[in-house]
């Protein structure tokens, strides 16, 4: 049996209350808060931060292939999934595909991964992020929000088995970006919604119901994106779906998060799903998808490694567009100026990507980066090449103001990770004040620099939220 | 068994220019200066010189590659020049490396010159070389000394204010120095009150950047009669390197500097000291911050390890105190020319020990220690000094 195993979001814990970006432009507001990344994330950071979410809850289960989808890739040319299979620690021989270029990448990923594939026995992990450029002062600056998400396809403890699929290109243009454009360039209109949004997966959904024999009603759930706040309302009326049945997109605390968004929503409905559950979920953008899901009884003991409930708690507000802005300008006006080899790179991505170290068969010690002579007992001949823990706690750490960033100060932590060896990283996404020495922390990749043509990612720490 | 270094090598010449924004002065010119006074102060022309030891940290645009800024700077040809640099210890290592070439007996009379300049450089704070560019991504000086101060005061429960000490009691001993960088008191309400740099350090708790150099004139011990009655003898060395990157190592309580206690465990030996804080009449020790300076007091053996804020606070390293520490105003208020400090610290013990400190002259001083301090606790280095016995 072919199914979803496994799911995870990742939603960035910096936001801003839309009627700061109305009071920017002196434009009316819409209600609620977006949720927007730091200056050190970006698409690739979110869909590896919930990528890693959704392995850890697989248990250690080895994955096959990681498939990363968004229309924000930080990297053009090279591929983006290879580098968040590195962070997961994927071995070689998995496979990785970058989907680009449509909001859809999201959902014909995941069809392609139960679908279109010979599977093995082993698991994909399929994510998504998304940090989209509105024009500033556009609607859409409003609508569009950043955010992660990841599902987990395979054959062992599936959670919801695939019953049916459907699919339709269209090329009808609504959202478009060249290459050579940083804002997306938005036909927004009632015609947009009609033909490029409602239509497509009206054809899908009913594809798919009829492939089933089953009509809207016999649906718990109903997980579909939307171009705006309102718009899958509609649709789901005009398909003949209840409020009830609809999955809340979180419009007051998120928004349009491109192909992140039905992977999320389809997370959210998961979480949330009962044994026997009949769940839907499509994904638009130059056509639709539409894969129907039913609920097994593993669905119940499934948990998640970080609770959206958790993740969402935490929401720390830009104070004003200015520093909302900062926040996302940051790294292009001040290049932090990094320059390395590829030489470099492949000799330290071991232990600057994988997060690998050495451990001592002699005195047990756990040490980082992989070392050639043991810190403990200092004999050279017992060093192994390890993965080490992502969890750890603070040992100490300071608040930097010195060192440039766009929200000073910088707090900096020696963190003791669990099973051993310690690592010195920033601590983000908590204010400095509420950072103690003790603190349990989980790694998250984050860019750390640019330059050189390059971005840089490493670990930063966040605490360690519902546990 | 090694021969011990101790007795075998005398300074016989120190010279320092005044510290501070030089902004008048080249690396080359402080050089020049520093040294001329060395040989003046020495009685020896720089002929007499046969070879010469720089510590500079980082020469910057002016100093190049550095042996031949400074050959170039003073004519000092066809004789050799060795540039040592090892982190802020990088004075006191320099003149370390020139004492064993007396006591091998290589050269019957040498130089040492420290020099640096800070402040024409383009950032704010010491400029952060040679570090990895990922695992060590963030670090600033003072971002690395206070992750080792928070886990100190963690433990121990000491407070901001007992660091506020150490800046108001520098500064009143810089106030009385004529070449400190800063001669100013100040309060320990100012301390308090001054913007954070990176907790727990405001700016008073911070050493400033600053332009400046110093020289001394080694000589065989059994020559030094020749030059003066007062000459200063190497009475122990010690220098001891520790990871660059403490933050990484599992094994480390953070709790202080092993590499300090390393290095005062070689120098103490060599120079017969049993127990330090009878038998040292004063220190120069490495107060990049002023939190360093309290463990500086633990790990040299002033007082047992916890028990440094009590060191401060009774007043024992005061002017007055049984054990002045940094009676030159230290890099605190002296300021913190990295290659130059250690060679400063041997000006300013030896100025100390003829007699000739004037206004924060320390009474009766027999034996002084100089202490260095580089990287995050990278390398220490203690240089123990006294007046002919």
């Amino acid at each position: 049996m072919n199914g979803i195993v496994g799911h995870a979001v990742r939603i960035p814990a910096h936001r801003i209350a839309r009627e700061e970006i109305a009071r920017a432009w002196q434009t009316s507001s819409l209600a609620g808060h977006k949720r927007a990344v730091r200056f050190d994330e970006d698409a690739l950071t979110l869909a590896a931060a919930a990528a890693l979410d959704c392995h850890s809850s697989l248990g250690g289960a080895e994955i096959d292939r990681l498939f990363f989808a968004s229309t924000t890739a930080p990297y053009l040319e090279r591929s983006n999934a290879s580098l968040i299979a590195a962070l997961c620690d994927l071995p070689e021989k998995c496979s990785t595909l970058d989907l680009a270029a449509s909001l859809r990448g999201g959902t014909s990923g995941l069809r392609l991964v139960l679908t279109g594939l010979n599977s093995g026995s082993n698991a994909t992990i399929l994510c998504a992020g998304e940090c989209r450029e509105a024009e500033p002062g556009s609607a859409e600056e409003m609508l569009f929000s950043d955010g992660g998400a990841a599902i987990a396809a395979g054959t062992q403890n599936v959670i919801a088995e695939l019953i049916a699929d459907a699919t339709a290109y269209d090329d009808f243009f609504d959202a478009v970006r060249r290459d050579r454009d940083v804002h997306v360039t938005s036909f927004a209109s009632k015609f947009s919604i009609d033909r490029g949004y409602v239509a497509p997966i009206a054809k899908v959904v009913g594809d798919v119901l009829g492939q089933a024999g089953k009509n809207a009603k016999d649906i718990a759930r109903l997980a579909v994106p939307s171009p705006d706040r309102r718009a899958h309302q509609q649709l789901a009326k005009k398909l003949g779906f209840s409020e009830a049945q609809l999955q809340d997109i979180q419009f007051d605390d998120g928004g349009i998060t491109g192909t992140a968004m039905p992977l999320a929503l389809l997370s959210a409905a998961l979480g949330s799903a009962r044994p026997g559950d009949l769940l839907l979920v499509a994904g638009y953008g130059n056509g639709a998808d539409a894969m129907l899901f039913r609920a097994t009884d593993s669905i119940t003991s499934y948990k998640p490694h970080a609770p959206v409930g958790a993740q969402k708690a935490v929401a720390l507000d830009y104070a004003s567009y200015t520093q909302y802005r900062k926040a996302r300008e940051f790294f292009r006006s001040a290049d932090q100026g990094l320059e390395i080899s590829n030489i470099f790179y492949t000799k330290e991505e071991p232990q600057i990507v994988r997060l690998h170290g050495s451990a001592c068969r002699h005195c047990g010690t756990r040490q980082f980066p992989v070392a050639q002579v043991c810190v403990g007992c200092k004999k050279g001949d017992g060093l192994e090449e390890v993965a080490l823990a992502r969890t750890g706690t603070i040992y100490t750490f300071s608040e930097d103001t010195l060192y440039p960033s766009p929200f000073p100060p910088t707090v900096m932590a020696v963190v003791d990770l669990d099973g051993g060896g310690r690592i010195y990283c920033e601590v983000v996404d908590v204010p400095p004040s509420e950072v103690k020495i003790g603190m349990s922390v989980e790694l998250t990749p984050r860019k750390l620099k640019e330059g050189g043509g390059l971005y840089h990612y490493y670990w930063k720490c966040t605490p360690r939220r519902g546990k | 068994m090694s021969k011990s270094l101790a007795n075998q090598v005398a300074v016989i010449g120190v010279g320092c220019t005044k510290f501070g924004e030089n902004f008048d002065q080249s690396l080359q010119e402080m050089m020049v200066e520093a040294a001329t006074g060395a040989c003046k102060d020495a009685g020896v022309s720089l002929d007499d010189v046969k070879a010469a030891w720089l510590g500079t940290f980082s020469p910057g645009f002016s100093g190049g590659k550095a042996t031949i800024t400074l050959a170039d700077a003073l004519k000092f040809r066809g004789r050799p020049i060795t540039r040592v640099e090892n982190f802020c210890a990088t004075g006191t290592d320099a003149f370390r490396n020139a004492a064993f070439a007396i006591a091998a007996g290589q050269y019957d009379i040498v130089m040492v010159v420290g020099a640096e300049k800070l402040r024409d450089r383009p950032v704010r704070g010491l400029q952060r070389e040679g570090i990895h560019p990922y695992f060590e991504a963030g670090s600033t000086a003072p971002g690395i000394f206070a992750l080792v101060a928070n886990r100190y005061m963690h433990t121990f429960g000491m407070q901001r204010d007992t660091l506020a000490k150490v800046a108001v009691k520098n500064h009143a001993n810089g106030a009385l120095n004529p070449k400190a960088h800063f001669q100013m008191k100040i309060t320990e309400e100012q301390v308090l009150k001054a913007p954070m740099i990176a907790y727990p350090f405001g700016l008073f708790d911070c050493c400033p950047t600053t332009d400046g150099a110093a020289a001394a004139i080694l000589c065989r011990a059994d020559l030094a009669k020749q030059f003066r009655k007062d000459f200063i003898v190497v009475r122990g060395i010690g220098l001891a390197v520790m990871s660059g990157k403490p933050y990484l190592d599992p094994t480390g309580d953070y709790l202080g500097f092993p590499s300090t206690e390393a290095a005062a465990r070689e120098a103490y030996s060599a120079a017969g000291i049993a127990e330090p804080v009878k038998e040292v009449d004063f220190a120069e020790v490495h107060d990049c911050f002023t939190w360093t300076e309290v463990s500086n007091y633990e790990d040299l053996g002033f007082c047992k390890k916890g028990e440094g804020a009590k060191f401060i606070e009774e007043g024992r390293s005061s002017l007055q105190g049984d054990l002045p520490v940094n009676p030159s105003g230290g890099l605190k208020s002296f300021g913190h020319p990295v290659g130059a400090t250690g060679v400063r610290m041997i000006y300013e013990i030896v100025t100390q020990l003829r007699g000739e400190a004037g206004a924060r002259q320390v009474k009766g001083a027999k034996v002084g220690l100089a202490h260095n301090l580089g990287g995050p606790g990278a390398v220490a280095c203690v240089v123990i000094l006294g007046r002919e016995a």
